[in-house]
């Protein structure tokens, strides 16, 4: 399966997380400064708008077995992932401690589209039903022995979006009374945070894959 | 463990280390225990008229005294005090929460502006020298309740005396009000109902408000002052305690700057107007009125107290009455005092003994009516009651000792140790108030003022060393005996770490030995590394005090997420199961030894892995709702809860909802017993502890001493026993942690049963260690860690704000922990060693037989 899937270049790794890291940014330009927590579900309805297309459309075209899956397959498999991720991620959420209350409701929701975005869709995009590559995902060894480098653009910042969750719902108990630790809003710092350092990370791994996948070419 | 004996330690070794380990540990806590609370030792019974005598050397238990009625006793009193009762009745208003700051300024500054505006007859009578104002320091922790009973009492309390005093609020130990009730006073009380908590039964009226509703400003005080007109009709009373929570409730709700706060002092400063214009309207010589104006503590900034800053300990004492009224005075002057002062002024003024425990000293500036020579038997009556009480705390202290080893007047080097100090000063004191017949003859009035000068300072000088010695032996801390508990500690948490890592190690190395085939670079999995990230981030999570406050959602969400890396590794290995074209042989690999093999693979492999994770599921779902069912610690207790929604709700929904939870359990938890894990993990009992203990905070225990449940302890039991209703106590305070140290017998014996079934082993020793080992060094290990870490913490705190309130009673929880960890440890370990004993008894029996 390594042949076709080394040929995602640095140079196109690079442009997938520039395009996705982007649609972020110009999520929260759009937003406005302050918006996250002032209307939570506005600026998460936001994120998601303008992250959904660009997640979909980029990892379709990084689909794993180009002749066998079309683009519009791989499209109408992410949108399919888009709620289950979202539903799963709810659940970890909520297991976890989220509030319920139909206050919420609307945050949750868009919260949890978005972490679907940062950590399933992708995932649904490339893999398709490929059970090996789900497991490879879901564990750490993916960082000691991967061939492929797509592996890691899509790991890496999904680990480090719910590592990052998983982080910034520590300060939400405490006394301080800042209008920030109301859910979801310093977790989506997190995951933020954390898919972005995810995508750094990746990208560092991408370029010592190729450069290694050259030195033993040579 | 009997092929991989070699590399792990035997288990006498471990025995004995673990033994050893745990020993230490009692050993440092008592230790730590001892040093950093302790209990001061009080003087039990009340003053009586022993007290105006020099106290006997020796042992201090004088004769119980016949009781006499009222009247007789105040006469009694009247004539042996050499003093007179300066007042017949005692208005004493106390202004919850109310800092000095507000009536008497900072640092010789008259208050601000806005303030003096809103106390407009208060600031007159001060003005007027008509009253004398102190800044009375309380002493920590500066709530409510210690604060009156030192009020009260003259006493500061220890820590302990506060923590422990579960079974009964009641105050038993000597105090002014006691004193006041038994010379014939009737007691009057409005007000908060702490008042009736501490004295049950000394009021003749009173009406209680509580402290309940902190959002309620108004009402809580209007029902205070709606009686005020008719018991000033009535004035059948002596004492009337007035006991106004506003003021606090609006430090709560806004602080110091509060919008309420201007409206609040002038609502108060109305009320000493009208009390003041009552009693010194009917004022003549048979009817002289004091009234007292005095808050319990300060508050912070933010309206906080509890801790011991200079705005929360900044009381105020206020004293209005004929007494204190001068030709001269600068009320803005900073004039302290200790809270503790109150006590002995206010037993001088009415003519009753000092309470026995009393540190605090006399107020010189209320006695402005009384001769020199009755100023000074005041405060010779305060030395003689502080002597009582420094005999009781250093046995060999002895005053006629003292006099006989000649510290006269003439000797003016100060002595090192703190005997011959009190002993000096003491004896100057009394050698200037009752000088030689040679000064009392020449009867020359400058050298007597002289006299009185010199003997009034030598008393104060007596009083402030011995009430500050008093106070510090009841708060000083031994550093070096702390330090070295605390090293202890550490000690037997490192040792038990090397114990559990070394089993581990041997552990993991017999498994390498029996199955080649295991991952030959052991790496480590991700719940093993999420396990020690949890224990240190709990271990910094206890520094900060809000974490400890709000300590069940760390629990909760550690063990969600173990629980969630579970369900993880479920799916991972169902993933790969499903993948592998041989099920079968992988199924082999994962179970630690054959015989085991047969019994936990009647269920294929994929149908076990649902089950479990479907179990996993229901674990995590209900974890969820018992995090609901009390969300609140310390902070957010007006969170909406399950506990208290199903207490509002009517009883027909709550047996429902009964039955439905009994029908859930059994559904739910059949099909569980009959998979049966062969993974024999240390995972698998860090994930029960971890349970137990966010059960324990999930059934409404927090942090606060306040949340242990009282009334539960004294079910069934028909007369009352202390050891009985704490056990009990104990028990519905950890029922879920040693519940499940319950289900870990439980848990040993479904993973143990085929190796003791199995004839072949027969050396026991080497079951029972494969048995318990683990199951208890792992929880004897957590525990020690957060014991040791949170003691090192409460070190390091002990001058910060909330030692008092948060991170001390946070360390009574985890001593009780600690308790529990050790009785569920003891409880798996004779479990076992009975079980064990009785296979091979019977094993032997059949030998016998079969041969």
């Amino acid at each position: 399966m390594g042949d076709e899937a080394t040929q995602v270049s640095a140079s196109s790794a690079v442009a997938v997380h520039a395009l996705c890291f982007a649609g972020i940014v110009a999520a929260h330009q759009l937003s406005g400064r302050g918006m996250l927590v002032s209307n939570p579900a506005y600026a998460l309805r936001l994120l998601v708008v303008f992250e959904a297309p660009l997640v979909i459309a980029v990892f379709s075209l990084l689909c794993r077995n180009p002749k066998r899956c079309s683009f519009l397959k791989a499209a109408a498999r992410g949108l399919l992932g888009l709620p289950i991720g979202a539903f799963l991620n709810a659940f970890g959420a909520i297991v976890l401690g989220a509030p319920i209350g139909i206050k919420y409701w609307a945050a949750t929701t868009y919260w949890s589209l978005l972490m679907s975005l940062f950590t399933f869709v992708p995932a649904a995009c490339v893999f398709g039903a490929s059970k090996v590559n789900w497991q490879a995902v879901l564990s750490h060894s993916i960082y000691c022995g991967s061939t492929d480098s797509v592996d890691y653009m899509i790991s890496a910042p999904a680990h480090g979006a719910v590592i990052g969750a998983w982080l910034g719902a520590w300060p939400m108990p405490l006394d301080w009374e800042r209008p920030w630790q109301e859910w979801p809003i310093s977790v989506t710092y997190g995951s933020v945070a954390g898919h972005l350092i995810g995508m750094a990370i990746s990208l560092a791994l991408v370029v010592t894959h190729k450069r290694r996948g050259r030195a033993k070419a040579d | 463990m009997a092929g991989g004996g070699g590399a792990s330690p035997s288990c006498a070794a471990v025995a004995g280390w673990t033994v050893t380990a745990v020993l230490l540990q009692v050993v440092g806590l008592s230790m730590f225990l001892y040093g950093f609370f302790p209990v001061k030792p009080t003087l039990p019974g009340f003053s009586g008229a022993e007290s105006y005598r020099m106290p006997s050397c020796g042992l201090a238990g004088g004769g119980e005294q016949p009781a006499l009625p009222p009247d007789q006793l105040r006469s009694l009193y009247r004539e042996l005090s050499e003093v007179p009762p300066v007042y017949d009745r005692l208005v004493l208003m106390v202004i919850d929460g109310l800092p000095a700051e507000f009536v008497l300024g900072r640092v010789g500054k008259p208050p601000s502006k806005e303030m003096v505006e809103s106390m407009p007859y208060t600031q007159s009578l001060l003005a007027g020298c008509k009253a004398t104002g102190y800044h009375a320091k309380a002493a920590p922790p500066t709530v409510t309740m210690p604060r009156l009973k030192a009020m009260v009492s003259g006493a500061i309390g220890g820590f302990l005396d506060v923590a422990f005093n579960f079974n009964t609020q009641a105050f038993l130990d000597d105090n002014l009000l006691d004193q006041l009730h038994m010379i014939g006073y009737k007691l009057v009380m409005l007000g908060d109902e702490t008042w009736i908590k501490l004295f049950p039964k000394l009021f003749w009226r009173q009406d209680g408000v509580s402290s309940f509703y902190v959002k309620d400003t108004v009402e809580v005080d209007f029902n205070v002052s709606r009686h005020l007109e008719s018991e000033f009709a009535a004035k059948d009373w002596n004492m009337l305690i007035l006991h106004y929570l506003g003021l606090d409730h609006v430090g709560h709700i806004g602080g110091r700057q509060s919008v309420l706060m201007p409206q609040k002092l002038k609502e108060m400063d109305d009320v000493i107007r009208r009390v003041h214009n009552a009693v010194s309207g009917l004022e003549d010589n048979l009817d002289r009125t004091l009234l007292v104006v005095v808050s319990d503590h300060g508050m912070t900034e933010g309206g906080n107290h509890g801790g011991s800053s200079y705005e929360e300990t900044d009381s105020l004492a206020l004293f209005i009455g004929h007494s204190v009224q001068s030709s001269y005075c600068s009320p803005y002057d900073q004039n302290e005092a200790l809270q503790v002062d109150l006590a002995p002024t206010l037993s001088l003024l009415f003519g009753t003994p000092i309470p026995k425990n009393n540190i605090g000293v006399v107020l010189p500036e209320v006695f402005n009516s009384l001769t020199d020579q009755q100023k000074l038997r005041t405060l010779e009556l305060n030395s003689l009651q502080f002597l009582r009480l420094l005999q009781a705390q250093l046995p060999a202290f002895c005053f006629e000792d003292c006099i006989n080893a000649k510290y006269g007047l003439g000797i003016d080097k100060i002595p090192q140790s703190v005997e011959k100090k009190l002993c000096h000063l003491l004896s100057k004191a009394f050698d200037s108030h009752h000088p030689s017949h040679l000064h009392q003859t020449s009867n020359v009035k400058s050298i007597e003022a002289g006299c009185n000068r010199t003997a009034v300072n030598a008393y104060y000088e007596f009083l402030r060393y011995a009430s500050e010695w008093l106070s510090h032996r009841a708060t000083n801390k031994p550093f070096y005996l702390l330090v070295s508990a605390i090293s202890l500690m550490i000690v037997s948490c490192l040792s038990l770490m090397g114990i559990v890592s070394c089993l581990l190690k041997g552990k993991s190395l017999s498994q390498f030995e029996h199955h080649s085939e295991w991952n030959s670079d052991y790496h480590w999995h991700l719940d093993e590394v999420f396990i020690i990230m949890g224990i240190f981030l709990y271990v910094s999570s206890l520094g900060s005090s809000s974490f400890v406050e709000e300590e069940q959602y760390t629990w909760h969400y550690l063990t969600s997420t173990l629980y969630l890396i579970f369900l993880i590794k479920t799916t991972q290995s169902m993933l790969r199961e499903s993948n592998s074209t041989v099920a079968r042989a992988e199924g082999k690999i994962f179970h630690g030894n054959d015989c085991s093999y047969f019994t936990s693979c009647k269920l294929i492999p994929s149908m076990r892995d649902g089950y479990k994770l479907c179990t996993i599921i229901i674990i995590l779902v209900s974890g969820r709702i018992l995090r609901a069912w009390h969300q609140g610690g310390v902070n957010w207790v007006h969170f909406p809860d399950i506990s208290k929604s199903l207490a509002q709700a009517d009883s027909f929904v709550v047996k429902a909802l009964q039955i439905i939870s009994v029908l859930a359990v059994v559904v739910f938890f059949t099909p569980v017993t009959e998979t049966k894990e062969a993974e024999y993990s240390a995972r698998m009992i860090v994930a029960m502890q971890l349970l137990g203990l966010s059960g324990h905070f999930g059934l409404g225990n927090t942090n606060n001493l306040a949340s242990i449940d009282v009334a539960g302890a004294f079910i069934g039991i028909s007369s009352y026993s202390t050891v009985l209703s704490g056990i009990l106590m104990f028990m519905i305070t950890y029922g879920s942690p040693l519940l499940l140290y319950l289900g870990m017998v439980v848990y040993i014996s479904v993973i143990s049963s085929d190796d003791i079934s199995t004839p072949h082993q027969s050396k026991w020793s080497c079951i029972l260690d494969k048995m318990i080992t683990l199951p208890c060094l792992l929880p004897l290990l957590i525990n020690s860690i957060a014991l040791t870490s949170y003691t090192i913490v409460l070190l390091l705190m002990r001058n910060h704000l909330f030692v008092w309130s948060v991170f001390s009673p946070k360390y009574l929880y985890v001593c009780a922990a600690t308790v529990c960890t050790c009785a569920g440890v003891f409880i798996i370990a004779v479990t076992a060693v009975y079980t064990c004993t009785v296979f091979s008894f019977r094993m032997r029996n059949y030998k016998d037989k079969s041969v």
